[in-house]
């Protein structure tokens, strides 16, 4: 037994001249993220690492995944090790946070409730809008067939979904009637998807559909990039939802995993000029002023109403979208 | 299907369309207004028949649409539901959550060994199954591994790899069990990943399968790995299921693989160091002392044993195992060197003498079509598949190892007319990849000895190898 701690020790004595030099080690980040922001946060994701690197001197790879926002909260939950998400809505993170994974002050945690850009829900339609879709009511007319993901997985179908709320609702007065406009709006879908992207693929890829109602940022995607030039423009109704999509850091993954710093570094990021740029270059409108007023030439003017017009997130989600709540009695009634 | 449906609609729509449909008015002829025109759907204006075609397509796109839809969506459960996998990489069933799973797998070694101009000393020429190996291992409770294989080659049995561990950090695991000590570096490749048939000379003094206790993990991302373990202890070479004494051997090993995170030429660069250090003894009976091999699996060296305590050279001290190494795989070349060192105190009757028998070996490879080198064999691009003109990957390679025993050890530990004084190996060969499960070797290797015969130096031992490998 004399022996035994002996070779341990000449060991490390010997690897000490041997070893490299010692390397600040690579963090790793995952961002769980909604659907259609696959192609922001790559862009992000490689200006943020020159960023880290000039600024930490340390060498940092963000890893994405992206599914329906709710269906993403509920991985997270169920074990998924995201040290960021960056989902559709606040009711999401909620959801994770009242898990234990993230503080319940998170919306507190960084400027604007911890949305670094906004959004808004418009339509995108087929080339020379052969439909005449121009608002909400026509999306109702018999023979339109409307494309929009399902509200109970996809956070951008729940802004969907409330945005054509809030138009019915404002125009026709009563609650009852902005419900049998939804109801007839929903009949009117054949598919739903569970994310935003997929419901881009059913309408530009597979061909169906009269028009799709979609995040401003993915419609202008899909006119600038998706299909041949000019397959599709958008459609900009009269009013609709300013949609605040949320960052927080996942606090109990990300003090695990020792990424706190970085991980705040990185949401962080997203509120700089740089940050903002690139969500802008992605037709996400961005918060800071100065780049705002660069791009607002690419995001239609549109009347937009908040959240707050159905009592929060946390009553809306109730109202409309657990089980038994109106999106159930109505899409279950129309098919 | 969607075009066979859509003409089979359009034959139908067509044959009951009365003559003068609208639809085969000029498309100027139409009204602008969408809603003078007409909408699908709508009771209360006729359609025409390209509307009517327009629809059915929409419908059938539906169709197809919500079809594709519903196989992703079985796809995403049945990955929730876990189930059963049949793969390259073997069979497995797993729970849902991925923590539960049992995997089964294997090898089998069908190897030819041919001697050539073996006059002094013939040997056999044969076929053998080299390793027969059927490989159980699995998970449970998410952070708890287990893994069982027994090798039935050449007849016999003889119980490998038993052993539990416990992945609490990527910094910090636990295996505890019968298993390979961290210390030869071409001991610790699998015996399926091997280059060439047979192990080179090093691995003669290096344990094989020891019982023991080893703590283990990976820092800075890979950049360093590091083990340390306590086992019984085991002769050069050695595999044992159970002690002989009560004294226990420490072995320990770094590894630093400073490029993989940067990648790069030097990607696959890693260096170490390993070794061993402990108290054996043994007995006029249980000597434990090893012997050497030859390439051919000829025993070249062995100490002297007449099974009395006065002629026969036992273990009685100290015996410390340093083995540096290193291996580098660059686009289609690898190489691989070590060298070992085995100092261990003997006794014969009156005498003793510490001994330091040493060994070295270099390895180079050129994976020359079809395959990309690395430590744990080649993974072929693509797959030997003569209808499609493919032929998986091919590999050529050279080695050159060589063992010395410390000239002290002649004449009293062992005998010098039949034990050698040192072997030089040179091996060169070709290896054919047909895909990630099956691969052909073949091998020829001459070994030149110093010393172990009767009349001086003991003959070169010429031979040729060859091994059909089926893994799952």
């Amino acid at each position: 037994m004399r022996k035994l701690f002996q070779l341990p020790l000449l060991l490390l004595a010997l690897a000490c001249g041997l070893s490299p030099a010692p390397a600040a080690a690579q963090v790793k980040l995952l961002n769980v993220s909604y659907d259609p922001t696959r192609e922001l946060y790559q862009d992000c994701n490689g200006a943020f690492a020159k960023y880290w690197k000039a600024k930490a001197g340390q060498d940092v790879s963000v890893q994405q995944s992206h599914g329906g926002s709710g269906k993403q909260a509920r991985s997270v939950i169920d074990g998924l090790e995201a040290d960021v998400v960056t989902l559709a809505l606040a009711y999401d993170v909620d959801a994770v946070a009242n898990s234990g994974l993230i503080a319940k002050n998170w919306q507190t945690r960084l400027p604007n409730n911890s949305a670094p850009y906004t959004s808004t829900i418009v339509f995108l339609v087929r080339k020379g809008n052969p439909k005449q879709i121009k608002d909400w009511d026509d999306l109702v007319r018999p023979g339109i067939a409307v494309i929009s993901p399902n509200p109970k997985t996809s956070g951008g179908a729940r802004w969907n979904y409330l945005a054509a709320w809030g138009w019915a609702q404002k125009k026709y007065g009563t609650e009852a009637k902005a419900k049998d406009f939804v109801s007839r709006l929903y009949k009117n879908v054949p598919i739903l998807d569970t994310g935003a992207r997929g419901s881009t693929v059913t309408f530009v890829q597979r061909g169906i559909g009269d028009v799709l109602i979609a995040w401003e940022n993915e419609a202008l995607l899909a006119v600038r990039e998706l299909g041949e030039k000019g397959a599709f423009q958008v459609v900009a109704p009269s009013s609709s939802i300013l949609a605040e999509p949320p960052v927080a850091v996942v606090d109990k993954v990300a003090n695990k995993h020792k990424t706190a710093a970085v991980a705040k570094a990185y949401l962080e990021y997203l509120y700089t000029p740089e940050g903002q740029e690139i969500a802008a270059k992605h037709f996400y409108r961005p918060r800071l002023a100065a780049v705002a007023q660069k791009y607002a030439q690419q995001f239609p003017q549109i009347t937009l109403f908040t959240i707050d017009v159905f009592g929060g997130w946390t009553k809306a989600q109730k109202t409309h979208f657990d089980d038994g709540g109106v999106f159930d009695q109505i899409y279950g009634a129309g098919k | 299907m969607r075009y066979l449906t859509l003409s089979l609609g359009l034959a139908w729509l067509l044959a009951f369309l009365p003559a003068a449909a609208p639809a085969q008015e000029p498309p100027a002829q139409q009204t602008q207004d969408p809603q003078a025109q007409g909408q699908p759907g709508d009771p209360q204006t006729p359609q025409t028949t390209d509307q009517k075609i327009e629809e059915l397509d929409q419908k059938i796109r539906v169709l197809d649409r919500k079809i594709e839809l519903d196989k992703e969506a079985a796809a995403e459960k049945a990955k929730a539901t876990g189930g059963v996998t049949a793969d390259k990489n073997g069979f497995s069933i797993k729970s849902a959550d991925g923590a539960y799973r049992l995997r089964v797998g294997g090898y089998v070694q069908f190897d030819s060994r041919f001697f050539l101009d073996d006059k002094q000393k013939p040997n056999i020429d044969t076929f053998t199954l080299r390793r027969v190996r059927p490989i159980l291992e699995g998970t449970v409770a998410k952070i708890f591994d287990f893994r069982i294989m027994t090798d039935f080659g050449g007849g016999q049995t003889v119980l490998q790899d038993a052993y539990l561990e416990g992945r609490f950090n990527p910094a910090f695991r636990v295996r505890a069990g019968k298993f390979k000590p961290p210390v030869g570096l071409e001991r610790l490749q699998s015996g399926a990943d091997l280059l060439f048939v047979e192990r080179s000379l090093p691995t003669n003094l290096v344990p094989n399968r020891d019982l023991g206790v080893q703590i283990a993990g990976d820092l800075a991302g890979g950049i360093a790995s590091y083990q340390l373990g306590v086992f019984n202890g085991v002769v050069d070479g050695g595999i044992a299921d159970a002690d002989t004494n009560s004294e226990k051997d420490v072995a320990a090993r770094l590894f630093f693989q400073p490029f993989i995170q940067a990648g790069g030429p030097l990607k696959s660069l890693g260096f170490g160091i390993a070794g061993t250090s402990g108290d054996q003894s043994g007995t006029a009976a249980a000597p434990g002392l090893p012997s050497y091999k030859s390439p051919g699996q000829v025993t070249v060296f062995s100490y002297r044993s007449d099974g009395t305590a006065a002629n026969t050279t036992i273990a009685s001290g100290s015996h410390v195992r340093i083995v540096p190494q290193a291996y580098l795989y660059s686009g289609p070349f690898g190489l691989l060197a070590e060298y070992a060192s085995s100092r261990q105190d003997v006794t014969r009757g009156t005498v003793s003498r510490e001994l330091d028998h040493r060994s070295w070996q270099a390895a180079a490879s050129w994976v020359i079509t079809g395959g990309v080198p690395t430590y744990r064999a080649v993974d072929p691009k693509v797959v030997f598949d003569p209808a499609a003109h493919t032929w998986g990957a091919w590999e050529i390679k050279v080695r050159y190892s060589k063992l010395d025993i410390d000239p002290a050890t002649f004449p009293v530990f062992a005998n010098p007319a039949s034990a050698i004084r040192s072997e030089s190996a040179l091996a060169a060969g070709l290896n054919w990849y047909l895909n990630r499960n099956v691969r052909l070797l073949f091998d020829y290797e001459r070994t030149k000895f110093d010393g172990g015969f009767t009349t001086g130096d003991r003959e070169d031992e010429k031979i040729f190898f060859s091994r059909f490998q089926i893994q799952f």
